[in-house]
């Protein structure tokens, strides 16, 4: 034991034992593991919320990245939570339908069918049309938000013109009713009270786990109208949902839900009867109507089937449908493979690194595809670029629905698309207008070709008119050359030569 | 603006409608009550609004519907001073109460104190006493107390 060692055992004593116990437990990582271990659980359970922030996004990252890595798994873990909401809102789309229907059919054989028939033939407008006009004869008065446990409103929005009322007294009344409904009629969740119907007035609601939105309606709103009370709420509950949760009477934390709110406050006038020419619109006739019910009834209790175990259809049909320049029309298991039949466009790429992500293995797929040509604006730009080689400086790109070429080009690209180029542009496929020649490509033609002297007093400049941009070729030369300018850019779209001959200004 | 559900329970006939009408805006005619079971009424108080719901009995052994009070931030209960069962009954009440929805602020209107016969038991007012409930006699006749019982439960709201 040196001095040193003596004396700061004299100062210190014991502690100096404890001092170097402590600094072995900080330095030796597995013992700090340990005493870590040790704190934590009852540091979160003091920490919970402060906690709970931080590991917020951490959390939420980590999910998304498993999720990703194993959506069949997480897939499977979701499908009791998802699965009741699904079939829910499949049982609402066939009903919202059958109602449709019903209606169409209703409103085809009853005296106000014939009245209508009659009024078809006197005005020449379609009947299909007249009936059509009554049944969106209607308008979104008033719409609550209602908090279900306490029935308090959380927003209430009413449309211009019509007198507001006290819409918490409202909204009470609205969930007062619903309880009485369930009480007296069943307790069985599905059972709930879904509209009324007061005089000229109809009132829909939509029911969610914490909150149900009520409308007043003037007239008969159509049934697509359901389906968008119910997509509201999902919105809402998907921005609000811990709010909602929460909701002891402070309407603090909504602000802003009156935009969700908005668009349900819609409404359909009727037109003037006006007659018009039978031709003006095309309608649907009764049968096809329903052929087209029926069909959709069929996509329906295709997605039905696939709920039950066939998700794989679900999956290619979905990411099929996304594809560019595919269009299948049937898809189905045969011995131990997905069969897909339908159109493809021969540019068009399958999804397979998708669909892989997804379990769906390429060696299952076999397609009896028919060729075709796709004119989906997607498929259309592919193909360009594979057909036209594109020189930078030029760029395909999508306006007003149409399909541009745009840019400045070398003349001798421009000479040797030329010809497709026009072909494209007669098919209004392509347009050209805001293509042009480079300069510099018509500066290089014009001095390789012709002697310093007689190009030296010629200018370039881009020209556009109402179909193209073109390069034109003016200022003076002598006659031969001008001649022979003249002759080199006769059948040249891109370029114009308005020189003048020397000494002729 | 805060929102609160308050309800009004107590026997048949003990003046719970009364109260109410003392005190607040009428919303709805008394027809919804005898239909569905209640009467909603609004009123601010401060800076709180008051979402009353009166609420009737359904017959006389289910003094009060329960399924109406979910929600509620608070309960007036309403005893008529002249009818001794009216104001032992309000135990049973409470007991409706609380099982539903747990031990919420509550006051004790023992109503009807303009009347001469009144009926009230020591070891009734004892028992609220023992549960620190606020009593008050109202009359919604005269208007005795009846703001002063809103406003108390208000205060514990
Ligand atoms: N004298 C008197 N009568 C009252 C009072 N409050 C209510 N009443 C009467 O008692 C009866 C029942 O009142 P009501 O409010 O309908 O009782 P509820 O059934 O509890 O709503 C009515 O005839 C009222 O006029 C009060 O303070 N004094
Ligand atoms: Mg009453």
């Amino acid at each position: 034991m040196n001095q040193l060692d003596e004396l700061r055992d004299i100062i210190v004593g014991d502690s100096a034992q404890q001092l170097n116990e402590l600094a072995e437990r900080i330095e030796d990582v597995e013992k700090r593991t340990k005493d870590v271990a040790e704190v934590l659980s009852p540091a979160i359970d003091q920490q919970g919320d402060k906690l709970a922030n931080s590991l917020q996004k951490p959390v939420s990252i980590g999910l998304k990245r498993a999720i990703r890595s194993e959506p069949k798994e997480y897939a499977e873990i979701l499908y009791p939570v998802m699965a009741p909401s699904i079939r829910r809102a499949i049982a609402q789309a066939i009903s919202s339908m059958m109602v449709t229907i019903n209606r169409t059919i209703e409103s085809a054989t009853t005296v106000q069918g014939l009245s209508l028939r009659y009024q078809s033939l006197r005005t020449g407008i379609p009947y299909a049309e007249l009936a059509l006009r009554r049944s969106l004869l209607y308008r979104v008065e008033h719409v609550y938000l209602i908090h279900r446990e306490t029935g308090m409103a959380i927003e209430s929005l009413h449309s211009e013109g019509t007198e507001a009322p006290d819409s918490d007294a409202v909204s009470a009344m609205f969930s007062a009713i619903q309880s009485f409904v369930q009480d007296s009629f069943s307790s069985d969740e599905s059972s709930l009270l879904s509209g009324f119907k007061v005089g000229e007035q109809n009132v829909w609601v939509a029911n969610g786990p914490n909150s149900m939105l009520a409308c007043v309606i003037r007239g008969d709103a159509p049934e697509s109208l359901k389906t968008e009370l119910y997509n509201t709420l999902d919105l809402i509950r998907t921005q609000y949902g811990n709010s909602l949760v929460d909701f002891e009477g402070d309407v603090a934390p909504f602000s802003g839900i009156d935009l969700y709110l908005q668009p349900l406050l819609q409404s359909e006038l009727k037109e003037s009867e006006s007659p018009r020419s039978p031709d003006s619109k095309k309608t649907m006739p009764l049968g096809s109507a329903i052929f087209m019910a029926l069909l959709v009834l069929g996509g329906i209790f295709f997605l039905a089937k696939w709920m039950m175990g066939k998700s794989d259809i679900a999956t290619v049909e979905h990411f099929l449908r996304d594809t560019p320049g595919v269009a299948a029309t049937d898809i189905y298991w045969s011995n131990g493979k997905l069969r897909v039949k339908g159109l493809k466009d021969p540019d068009a790429v399958i999804p397979y690194e998708t669909l892989e992500s997804y379990g769906i293995e390429q060696e299952l797929l076999v397609f009896n595809m028919i060729p075709f040509r796709s004119l989906e604006v997607d498929m259309e730009m592919q193909r360009f670029r594979n057909e036209l080689d594109l020189p930078t400086g030029v760029e395909l790109l999508v306006q007003d629905g149409e399909i541009q070429l745009r840019g400045r080009a070398p003349l001798t690209w421009l000479n040797s698309k030329g010809s497709r180029l026009r072909q494209l542009a007669a098919d209004r496929r392509l347009s050209v207008k805001p293509l042009a020649a480079t300069r510099s490509s018509v500066s290089t033609l014009l001095k390789t070709s012709l002697p310093y002297d007689a190009v030296k007093d010629l200018r370039l400049s881009h020209v556009q008119d109402k179909v193209q941009t073109t390069v034109v070729i003016s200022g003076s030369t002598d006659l031969p050359t001008l001649t022979l300018l003249r002759s080199l850019f006769a059948a040249n779209d891109w370029v114009d030569v308005t020189a003048i001959p020397k000494g002729a200004q | 603006m805060d929102k609160k559900k308050i309800c009004m329970v107590g026997d048949f006939s003990v003046g719970k409608t009364s109260l109410t009408q003392k005190f607040v805006n009428n919303v709805f005619s008394e027809k919804y009550l005898t239909t569905i079971g209640v009467k909603i009424d609004t009123v601010e108080v401060e800076s709180t609004k008051l979402i009353i719901w009166d609420v009737a009995g359904r017959d006389s052994l289910s003094p009060i519907n329960a399924s109406y009070l979910v929600g509620a931030a608070g309960v007036i209960l309403v005893a008529d001073g002249t009818r001794e069962s009216t104001v032992s009954g309000l135990l049973d009440i409470w007991a409706v109460v609380e099982k539903r929805i747990g031990s919420v602020p509550c006051v004790v209107a023992l109503n009807k104190c303009d009347l001469p016969d009144w009926h009230v038991s020591e070891s009734n007012l004892d028992e609220f006493a023992s549960r620190d409930w606020s009593v008050f006699q109202t009359s919604a006749k005269k208007g005795h107390d009846v703001e002063t019982l809103f406003h108390t439960l208000v205060a514990k709201i």
